[in-house]
């Protein structure tokens, strides 16, 4: 097993070059451009333009540019900048090491085209909201969808599975730009006014979370702050949760109902095995498969954040930076959200199937 | 044909998670039970039926309330913010310049079904294949066949959508499903493929291969049909999910063009 992990991390090194390779170009052939902005203002002349390109290396091809933007081509001669560079300390003795030391090879994502800030920056400040909203959702609908499935497979066309059902599909066909604009409407407008519109943070009560200055007025009213937390967190967890809960509580309970029908299950109940037992020892392992699957493709939706969402609620996440980003075709931090992305789409994948292998020992890899 | 079976005298009870054994003279192959059992279903059958209205209604309808997109309709003096259910207009009508919503959900039914149904159904039944072959084979076969799903599965559908307008001209409906379709089916195959990896190893197949029956066979034959269930959900999920994403993508400008009705439309007219 160990083994076929480490092929696999080995295997991820192609696999993440090719796809930023694609995605690079997918990007800088898109229509528009990070100069597209310019073209109706006509303040800003063909010089101008010009210069810009010239400045964020635009005015090359493709090719050079994801080369650069690798790390492979540079000012030293080609394929020594993709060795490590600079100066480093080693036991007392300092090395200079002949290399290059910006591009993605070297741990640099590069500067943002709209506001010139490192992208790492731009993705460390980013990170932790997302987390934070996406990561609750996630919890939740992963509870409930658990419990709500499981309980409408073992009591099956029961009146809580046909109500399940129709929640169901009910909150999968909502779009979720209109439920959030909805539950906007409903409970942050006039009459009842219970949560907050969007953002974040009250503005001049809690400092802009993230800051130096919040993590002081979080140690010193940690109850208040997270109070202030937890009503923004409100609206955007439910609209995620309703629209989100559908997919996994339909695969635990269409799952468990296969795994129910089958033979082994009925003899673990004719032998007289507690039906709790049957339920969550018999019938949910063999259930688990697809779940984790689908549990696997929803991980790097966590990192990389909902879109849709953060925008209605202006939430201060990586989805409504990757959107600005779009927006501004600002390929450094395209590239910085795309590939962590990918990261996150590998390496999820791969624990998927490591978890196959730990919920159904009748799953082998050679 | 008129033999009697056992599911017959069974009644209502062997509809649900318990198979039907057949004990009678003629045997039925796994699609005929699945029919049967399927008809014995309120529920499915009410919801078979809804869908075909609804398609039905999708073809028909647009006969009798037809969409102009170039044709607009007289002002009501108190509807510039859109009316609410009227007689006139029973879903009401849309800011702006007032368009009938009922016509525009009428007529939008065609595209956005189209789409919806057609991504699902090539995103399944690629997804199948590919997740049934890297699932039953293993080795580098599956390995190369979930490093592309990888691939698949990070790119930017946003993008990939906005070059496609760039090359192959913007706004076909056809174009918008298979992009969605391409973009669905690496999920089904992941999905497919796990259900493999357990099943390769089961009895029935080991029994199917000793006998000398081909890995084609064994695979949609002998296989799929026990990991159809997830599929069958997923399937369900991704039509609404599609018509979801066909009215996001559109309403930013990327997706269908403006003059052909979808349900999109009420969304992105004024």
């Amino acid at each position: 097993m160990i083994k076929y992990i480490i092929r696999r991390a080995l295997q991820a090194i192609p696999v993440l070059l090719g796809i930023s390779l694609v995605t690079y170009f997918i990007l800088l052939i898109a229509p528009g451009g990070p100069t597209g902005r310019f073209a109706q203002n006509p303040n800003i002349t063909a010089a101008q333009i010009e210069a810009f390109k010239r400045r964020w290396g635009l005015d090359q091809p493709i090719p050079i540019q994801y080369c650069r933007w690798l790390g492979v081509c540079g000012d030293k001669p080609f394929l020594i900048n993709a060795l490590p560079g600079g100066t480093f300390e080693l036991a007392g003795l300092k090395i200079d090491l002949p290399g290059g030391d910006n591009g993605i090879l070297h741990g640099d994502f590069g500067y943002s085209i709209t506001d010139g800030r490192p992208v790492v920056d731009v993705i460390a400040e980013r990170l932790p909201p997302t987390l934070i909203l996406s990561g609750t959702a996630w919890v939740i609908w992963i509870i409930i969808a658990f419990l709500a499935g499981m309980y409408a497979a073992v009591r099956c066309y029961s009146l809580f599975d046909s109500a399940l059902t129709i929640f169901n599909y009910v909150g999968f066909s909502l779009p979720t730009f209109w439920l959030g604009i909805v539950l906007i409407q409903l409970f942050s407008a006039p009459p009842l006014k219970w949560f907050p519109v969007g953002g974040m943070w009250t503005t001049r009560t809690v400092p802009p979370f993230g800051t130096e200055r919040y993590w002081d007025f979080f140690w010193a009213q940690p109850f208040t702050a997270l109070y202030d937390l937890g009503t923004h967190l409100v609206l955007p967890v439910v609209t995620l949760v309703v629209v989100n809960i559908a997919f996994d509580s339909r695969f635990v309970r269409a799952s468990m109902l296969d795994a129910l029908g089958q033979d082994f299950v009925k003899t673990a109940r004719a032998k007289g095995v507690p039906e709790r037992r049957v339920v969550f020892k018999h019938a949910l392992r063999n259930a688990m498969l697809p779940v984790v699957t689908n549990i696997g493709l929803e991980i790097p939706f966590l990192f990389t954040g909902a879109v849709v969402t953060e925008t209605i609620f202006s939430w201060p996440g990586m989805g409504r930076e990757f959107i600005n980003a779009v927006g501004h075709f600002d390929y450094p931090v395209l590239m910085g959200i795309l590939l962590i992305t990918s990261v996150f789409v590998v390496f999820a994948n791969l624990l998927a199937d490591v978890v196959y292998v730990i919920v159904d020992p009748r799953v082998k890899f050679d | 044909m008129d033999t009697t079976r056992a599911t017959d005298l069974a009644g209502p009870e062997s509809a649900g998670p318990a198979p039907d054994y057949e004990v009678g003279l003629v045997s039925l192959n796994q699609w005929q039970i699945a029919w049967r059992r399927f008809r014995r279903h309120k529920l499915a059958m009410f919801g078979a039926f809804l869908f075909l209205g609804i398609v039905a209604a999708a073809i028909a309808l647009p006969f009798i309330w037809p969409f102009d997109f170039y044709t607009i309709p007289t002002p009501k003096p108190n509807c510039r913010i859109g009316c609410p259910p009227n007689p006139d207009n029973i879903f009401g009508t849309t800011g702006g310049l007032q368009r009938d919503v009922f016509t525009l959900v009428v007529n939008g039914a065609r595209v956005s079904l189209a789409i919806g149904l057609g991504a699902a159904l090539f995103g399944a039944i690629i997804g199948s294949i590919v997740g049934g072959v890297a699932g039953y084979f293993g080795g580098w076969v599956d390995n190369l066949l979930m490093r592309i799903v990888d691939a698949l599965l990070s790119l930017p559908l946003l993008f990939v959508i906005l070059v496609i307008a760039r090359f192959l001209g913007s706004g076909n409906w056809l174009l918008i499903m298979v992009v969605f379709a391409a973009f669905g089916w690496p999920g089904v195959a992941r999905l497919v493929r796990s259900l493999f990896l357990t099943l390769r190893n089961e009895v029935f197949v080991e029994a199917a291969r000793a006998v000398g029956v081909s890995s084609t066979r064994i695979i949609f034959r002998h296989i799929l049909p026990n990991a159809v269930s997830p599929i069958i959900v997923a399937s369900t999920l991704a039509v609404a999910g599609v018509i979801v994403g066909e009215a996001f993508v559109s309403f930013l400008g990327f997706g269908v063009d403006v003059t052909t009705p979808t349900w999109a439309t009420p969304s992105r007219t004024r």
